[in-house]
């Protein structure tokens, strides 16, 4: 697909050098490619990148480098696509948040910028959430996947009181949900009723396009 | 044998007659105060407040009982309960209410902490609350915020954050985080008297800089604090410039406070911390071994050189999570003591680490798998799991046996005294 420079601006980003990244994306607007081509390219690289990562070749500071890459590309890029954003239907829309008393967002901070690089509308409710809080932004905007995090065995247990206010409020059928930190584990996910655990940011994307392909077959 | 000689022998590869054991001698192998206080009552001992050592992690100064009940031979000589040094440091500050404060380290006030128990915090820290939680500060200074259902209190923000320029970088105040001579003179007092009227192996965890200046506690750790945790991967990679400021300004505080600290002390102690310094994760080291090289590796082997040029003690580093390769870079250099080797992280096998590294470094940690075991094990399991952990990481010694990090709230007090008391029965050499 594409041209000679999509190739090299995908290596580039394989490769975490910045200054060619953004470089080969400005020479690739020269040449007359699409931006959403070149985001594609990116996007490309940054499923590499994860590999890498998952395979231990790449460390956590190269998959934080990446992602810095790709925000500065996104700068350069993003207006550019503005006009077609309109005619472009996102992946998905994804609510998420840190459980109550947890103040702890670095993972999900690295989900929501994944799931965005990879075409999901993203509503990022902070830190410190409360039950209530998750159940009012499902109302407000209709996601397709609440997303949970936590990182300490005494806040986990949080999220069992989101899903139960969403059964309460009826809302519980009409979204998928993603739950995701160090000390989560897929039996504590079944345990309190969760649709899936993410075990880390890379994997949390794919099972998120899943599971928007899921709801919407039902829909 | 006196645990000083213990300890010693340990620590020089040598088998000592049992492995030397530590609860509460620095604040990554200690015990939150809720832990502490069940665990107090459990063991039937007499009540009291516990009195917080830690002020962040909000552990408890473990009492002189608890200390002889689990056969401990090391302690900080920074002891805040007996048996301690009678040297408390004086502070003067201006208090949140704006009022002039000058308070005593042995003067203490009763906080009702969030977590649900009343405990002893030192006057020279204040609480405020707010909505969501409590500020802690420490001479005046805001250090922290625990919220309302927490159990510690947690960092606020990043000062370099917004920081573009190495003009910047010089910018912030570096100095600040210089060991004055008075606390110098304090820790020679400290060490002198511990040394001459106990038998216990002394440990310095105390790296010089105010506790609300987290930034000095690690160049990796620090670069975090001042920047973002996950910001400073991108300084790394993509602003070096901006890093090498950033690194050598923290270099120079942290190579001060071991000099001045060293030659204070340095004949007395018999281990001194060099780093709070967090290069793993679960999965994996953060960083690769080229990254530790082109940062990290010279400026600690100038700060472990001076220790051993200078002293007799030994240099102790911490940092958690997945670091097997890291952790040859820092035998490199010299590096005595790696804690708290947390055997439940990628890499970290036992057999694997001693048979790489036994002869060449010294365990400190690696009491039991803090994770998945400790916390949900029957005592039965738990008791056979420490042996094998035993069994493995004590013959040659290089072996201090200490829980993987601080005992958090939520370890059943049982399981915490079938853990220590496995070590001091069945870690008796020679271990078979």
């Amino acid at each position: 697909m594409g041209g000679y420079v999509l190739n090299e601006v995908r290596d580039a980003l394989i490769n975490l050098d910045m200054d060619k990244v953004l470089e080969l994306v400005k020479k690739a607007i020269n040449q007359g490619f699409k931006p959403l081509d070149i985001i594609n390219s990116m996007a490309e690289g940054m499923r590499v990148v994860g590999e890498r990562f998952e395979r231990g070749e790449y460390f956590i500071s190269d998959l934080i480098a990446s992602a810095e890459i790709f925000k500065e590309a996104m700068n350069i890029l993003e207006p550019l696509i503005m006009k077609e954003r309109e005619a472009i239907k996102p992946t998905g829309k994804v609510v998420i948040g840190t459980v109550e008393g947890d103040i702890h967002d670095i993972g999900k901070n690295l989900v929501a910028m994944m799931l965005r690089i990879n075409g999901f509308e993203v509503i990022d409710l902070g830190i410190d959430v409360s039950p209530q809080k998750f159940v009012e932004a499902v109302k407000q905007y209709n996601p397709d996947i609440v997303g949970m995090s936590a990182l300490l065995t005494s806040t986990m247990i949080n999220m069992r009181k989101v899903i139960e206010a969403l059964e309460k409020e009826g809302l519980r059928n009409k979204v998928k949900i993603i739950v995701g930190g160090a000390p989560i584990t897929e039996e504590f996910a079944k345990k309190i009723g969760a649709d899936a655990y993410g075990e880390n940011a890379v994997v949390a994307v794919d099972i998120c396009k899943k599971l928007v392909e899921e709801l919407r077959s039902k829909r | 044998m006196k645990p000083r000689e213990r300890v010693i022998l340990a620590l020089k590869h040598e088998e000592p007659d049992r492995i030397p054991i530590d609860l509460g001698s620095t604040g990554v192998s200690s015990i939150h105060a809720k832990a502490y206080y069940e665990l107090r009552k459990y063991l039937g001992l007499p009540e009291k407040l516990p009195r917080i050592a830690d002020i962040g992690q909000q552990l408890a100064d473990v009492d002189r009982d608890v200390i002889e009940f689990f056969h401990v031979d090391v302690i900080d000589i920074n002891r805040i309960t007996e048996p301690k040094a009678p040297y408390p440091r004086r502070y003067k500050f201006t208090g949140v209410d704006s009022s002039l404060k000058e308070v005593s380290e042995d003067e203490f006030w009763v906080w009702r902490a969030p977590y649900g128990i009343d405990v002893e915090m030192p006057k020279y820290v204040e609480v405020l609350e707010g909505e969501d939680g409590f500020i802690g500060y420490v001479e005046g200074r805001p250090f922290g915020k625990i919220p309302k259902t927490g159990y510690y209190f947690w960092g606020l923000g990043h000062a370099l954050a917004d920081a573009k320029t190495v003009d910047d970088i010089k910018k912030y105040n570096w100095d600040a985080g210089k060991v004055s001579d008075d606390v110098v003179e304090i820790l020679k007092k400290r060490a002198e008297y511990l040394y001459k009227n106990t038998d216990y192996a002394l440990v310095n965890p105390f790296m010089g800089s105010p506790i609300a200046l987290g930034a000095f506690r690690g160049l990796h750790a620090g670069g975090q604090t001042l920047r973002g945790w996950d910001r400073w991967f991108g300084d790394l990679k993509f602003r070096k410039s901006l890093a090498e400021a950033i690194l050598d300004h923290l270099f120079e505080v942290m190579f001060y406070n071991i000099k001045k600290i060293i030659d204070a002390i340095g004949e007395y102690i018999q281990v001194q911390v060099i780093g709070y310094d967090d290069m793993g994760m679960e999965v994996g080291p953060q960083i690769s071994v080229e990254v530790f090289r082109e940062f990290y590796k010279d400026r600690y082997a100038e700060i472990i050189g001076y220790v051993k040029k200078h002293s007799k003690a030994f240099t102790f580093l911490h940092s958690d999570g997945s670091i097997f390769p890291l952790i040859k870079e820092f035998i490199d250099i010299g590096l005595d003591i790696i804690n708290p080797v947390q055997i439940s992280a990628k890499g970290m096998e036992p057999e694997k680490l001693k048979k790489t590294y036994g002869d060449q470094i010294t365990f400190w940690g690696a009491a039991a798998d803090n994770q998945h075991v400790l916390p949900f094990a029957k005592p039965d399991e738990l008791r056979e799991h420490v042996k094998e952990i035993i069994r493995i990481f004590a013959p040659g010694g290089g072996y201090v046996f200490a829980n993987i990090h601080n005992v958090q709230l939520g370890v059943p007090p049982e399981n915490i005294v079938t853990m220590f008391k496995t070590a001091y029965e069945y870690g008796r050499y020679p271990v078979r």
